[in-house]
């Protein structure tokens, strides 16, 4: 059943809307509920208030002081919800003895009687309080231009309630502890269409079950943020389009630098042009470049992806370029040594939580100088990023690591297995093909040594001589010399892409 | 008297060695009292008892009861007291106006209050007078209206009273009822010299067996040569305690003073103001201590602990001596101690009089609730 919203008002939403919002309140519990609102003149109407009231002092029970004591004593004796009075009365003490109590207590300016006619009026009509506080947090976000500002507005007007904005599993702005499953504790997601499109945008907050709001109230209270995050987002989108359609161009350019011939014939080296300054790129002594590619490339991906890389990878590198190139994105870092890769790890660790959601692999250069480096160094990380898709998503590979091996990534692994189909059609109908290709796969790996393939295997050499007779007999006839290198190019290109297949 | 120091007992007369635990002792139970005119008041007493020889101190049932007996006082500020000396012959002069009127010659002295410098006024006016002492009084301790007494409970009448001023001038004044003349005298005494000394509450030894508080001029003398006695606070309370009933509340450190311009009860004059007390150890509570012209309450952590007619005093930790409200600082180590008052002040008459309604609180006193 639906908890309906005429639930009693908690201190909390009281303290959010006039006449408190402009007191100074010291809340002991924001969760408490206000069930009725009383004015005491005298200790002795205190005395007789029940739970769960809060008491607005007046006149002989405000004269500071003692007075302010024992009434707060008063009040923890009754349980009551919280003790309104003048500021003037009320000394440090006053606050510390409330917190001592776990009182609350809330210290008001206007004069208590007007204040507890109000709040009456409140405690007694929940839900025209509660439009109230609606109407307030709209007014507030109606003022953020930018996505940090509207999830900041709410994770400070939502209490104890976090909220994030996530896209496909990543939080873009507010708190990610909206996302941490905990006991107690209700998540409520509201989605965010952007503009014309369909999208997996999601507002998702953390509901505490015995908190300060209710779970509709909430869940209303991020629908009213839905516009002004939509508005905020377009915005960003339309930065973000023009942003990344000018590094395009401008890295297209730089690309064609090193190509056409040095004007004057001089070898010294292609001028570093000055715009690429303006888009904050630097171009320099040592340019290490750092290749992002999806581990299965279908094409050029969306701008939204393109957005999410950018927000994650530049994110305490705002300088550092990101430019969509192919079936991934480009970006590098420039530095006066070569060898210094700390700034480059330290991106690369902050950035493999993203690589993974993302499913990106990620391939990285060596350094080289200029323009013409730069350049070289793209090649050289794009070549590293195929090799490095081999060890599944998040994956890194420096090309100083990769040496030769690079040009296995190269092998059309796809098109190989094809070909085994047609060649060697018994082989590929038998059941243990894949034990059998890998075992052909590990003898030619180890140059013919029985023994070494079985203890890379971890088989017995028994089963790896019976598993070969049985690939000989199947048409993989691996020692005929004239065929070693096709069928050993052959059972690489299976074994990579059937490995391929059991992970995905 | 046995002038023996540390003796504790009961006494037969005040010598002049008995004056310093005698001042002491009455200043424990007037604690808001400070110490301007302790040497000159002190000497007085100690040059007159030496002259005139001990002042024999008697209980109120040695003495016969139609023996008509009557009580002094200071009456007004301390410090007016210290700026205009007494000439001497004050209470003397108080004592015989009220004699003349009544024709009669008093066979013994009482102290209206046996505390604060009244207690030792009615030492002088016995040694000047050459009457004993009675060893009883009208309060127990300090209140801050003359018919605030046990004797003005049981139907004594204050008038006719006598207030002779350090001027040389006097007031007399009759009354039909008891609190019209405090209003009167305090009308008179800034003209008559900021102070005067009151002689009051004429009657006899045989009324005085019902309607004093006996024992309390012997016990401030013993109250004072605990005091006198500097030792160890704890020790000190503990030795209190067995003399007076008191009892520690809390020690804790003094953490703001509060001068507040609050409305104040108009009959009692004096400024309220607030005291917040940090309890060291225990329970760690907050003690709030309300000061008028002395301390009416105490709560701890807002919950009423100890309240007038109790007889809260400060003993400064440090010092190991009564702290005096005038020089309480923040940060000071104070023990907070209530003394019960005598079991009278806690009738529902004596509380409506004295009890913490007549300061402004309206909450019931934590030994009625």
């Amino acid at each position: 059943m639906r908890r309906t919203s005429t639930l009693p008002i908690t201190l909390g939403e009281l303290a959010r809307i006039q006449p408190l919002a402009a007191a100074e309140p010291h809340l002991a519990d924001p969760s408490r509920t206000v069930e009725q609102v009383v004015l005491a003149e005298t200790f002795d109407r205190l005395r007789r208030c029940t739970p769960h009231v809060l008491v607005v002092l007046h006149n002989e029970a405000a004269t500071g002081g003692w007075s302010l004591a024992a009434a707060l004593h008063l009040a923890w004796e009754r349980n009551l919800s919280a003790v309104v009075v003048s500021r003037s009365v009320a000394g440090g003490s006053s606050v510390a003895l409330a917190e001592r109590l776990h009182m609350s207590l809330i210290l008001i300016d206007d004069d208590p009687v007007d204040v507890a006619l109000q709040l009456a009026g409140q405690v007694s009509a929940p839900a025209a309080a509660r439009a109230l506080r609606q109407a307030r947090l709209a007014e507030l976000l109606a003022e953020q231009t930018g996505i940090r500002g509207v999830l900041g507005v709410l994770n400070r007007e939502l209490q104890q309630v976090p909220v994030a904005l996530v896209i496909g599993g990543v939080v873009i702005a507010g708190q990610s502890a909206a996302l941490t499953e905990r006991p107690q504790m209700r998540q409520i997601e509201v989605e965010v269409h952007a503009p014309g499109e369909r999208s997996a945008a999601r507002l998702v907050a953390a509901v505490p079950v015995s908190g300060p709001a209710s779970v509709e109230q909430v869940e209303s209270l991020l629908r009213l943020a839905r516009p002004s995050l939509q508005a905020a987002w377009a915005q960003s989108r339309l930065d973000a389009a023009t942003r990344a359609a000018h590094e395009q161009a401008a890295f297209g350019l730089l690309r064609r630098l090193p190509s056409a011939p040095p004007p004057s014939g001089e070898q010294a080296g292609i001028e570093v042009p000055a715009w690429t300054s303006e888009l904050g790129w630097q171009v320099g002594e040592a340019n290490r470049a750092v290749w992002l590619a999806p581990l299965r490339p279908s094409g050029e991906p969306p701008p939204e992806i393109t957005y999410l890389i950018r927000a994650s990878w530049q994110r305490g590198h705002s300088t550092w370029p990101l430019v969509a190139e192919g079936d991934g994105w480009i970006s590098w870092h420039s530095g006066a040594d070569p060898d210094d890769v700390v700034a480059l790890r330290r991106a690369l660790a902050g950035f493999r939580d993203s690589a993974v959601a993302h499913r990106l692999v990620i391939g990285v250069g060596r350094a080289h100088a200029g323009v013409a480096g730069l350049m070289r160094s793209v090649a050289e990380a794009r070549l590293a990023a195929h090799v490095a898709r081999e060890s599944g998503p998040g994956a890194v590979q420096w090309f100083d690591q990769v040496g030769a091996n690079a040009a296995l990534a190269w092998l059309p692994t796809t098109e190989i297995a094809q070909v085994a189909d047609l060649c060697l059609e018994e082989l590929m109908a038998a059941k243990d093909r894949a034990a059998l290709v890998q075992t052909v796969l590990a003898v030619l790996d180890a140059g013919g040594s029985l023994s070494q393939a079985s203890q890379h295997l971890g088989v017995h050499r028994n089963t790896v001589l019976a598993r070969l007779a049985r690939a000989r007999q199947l048409g993989l006839t691996y020692d005929e010399p004239g065929q070693r290198l096709a069928l050993h190019v052959l059972s690489y290109a299976l074994t990579a892409l059937w490995s391929d297949n059991a992970a995905g | 008297m046995t002038g023996q120091p540390g003796y504790i007992g009961a006494s037969a007369s005040i010598t002049a060695e008995d004056v310093p635990a005698l001042y002491e002792g009455a200043k424990f139970y007037s604690p808001a009292v400070g110490d301007a005119n302790r040497s000159s008041i002190t000497s007085w007493l100690a040059g007159l008892l030496d002259r005139n020889g001990p002042v024999p101190l008697l209980r109120v049932e040695a003495v016969p009861p139609e023996t008509p007996c009557v009580s002094v006082c200071v009456l007004g500020s301390g410090s007016a007291m210290a700026d205009l000396p007494p000439a001497g012959d004050e209470f003397e002069m108080a004592v015989r106006q009220i004699e003349r009127l009544q024709r009669v010659s008093f066979g013994a002295v009482y102290p209206l209050a046996a505390a604060t410098i009244s207690a030792l006024v009615a030492v002088v006016a016995a040694a000047q007078l050459r009457v004993p002492l009675l060893d009883a009084d009208g309060m127990g301790r300090t209140f801050a209206l003359i018919h605030h007494t046990a004797m003005h409970l049981s139907g004594v009448s204050p008038t006719p009273l006598a207030a002779v001023g350090p001027t040389g001038e006097s007031v007399l004044v009759e009354v039909p009822s008891g609190p019209r003349a405090d209003r009167m005298l305090r009308a008179n005494v800034d003209t008559v010299g900021g102070w005067a000394a009151l002689a009051a509450y004429p009657t006899t030894a045989g009324v005085l067996r019902r309607a004093a508080l006996p024992g309390t001029v012997s016990r401030i003398a013993n109250v004072g040569r605990l005091l006198l006695d500097r030792t160890d606070p704890d020790v000190l309370v503990t030795r209190l305690g067995t003399i007076t009933g008191c009892r520690r509340l809390a020690r804790g450190r003094i953490a703001e003073l509060e001068h507040l311009s609050r409305p104040s009860d108009v009959t009692i004059p004096a400024h309220p103001s607030s005291l917040v007390v940090e309890e060291t150890g225990g329970l760690g509570r907050q003690l709030r201590i309300e000061l008028r012209s002395e301390i009416v309450a105490v709560f701890a952590d807002g919950a009423l602990v100890a309240g007038a007619p109790d007889l809260i005093s400060l003993l400064d930790v440090s010092r190991g001596v009564l702290a005096t409200l005038d020089s309480l600082e923040p940060g000071d180590l104070v023990d907070v101690l209530a003394t019960p008052a005598d079991a009278v002040w806690y009738s529902p008459r004596g509380m409506e009089m004295v009890g913490m309604g007549s300061h402004g609180i309206p909450l019931a006193h934590p030994r009625r609730r």
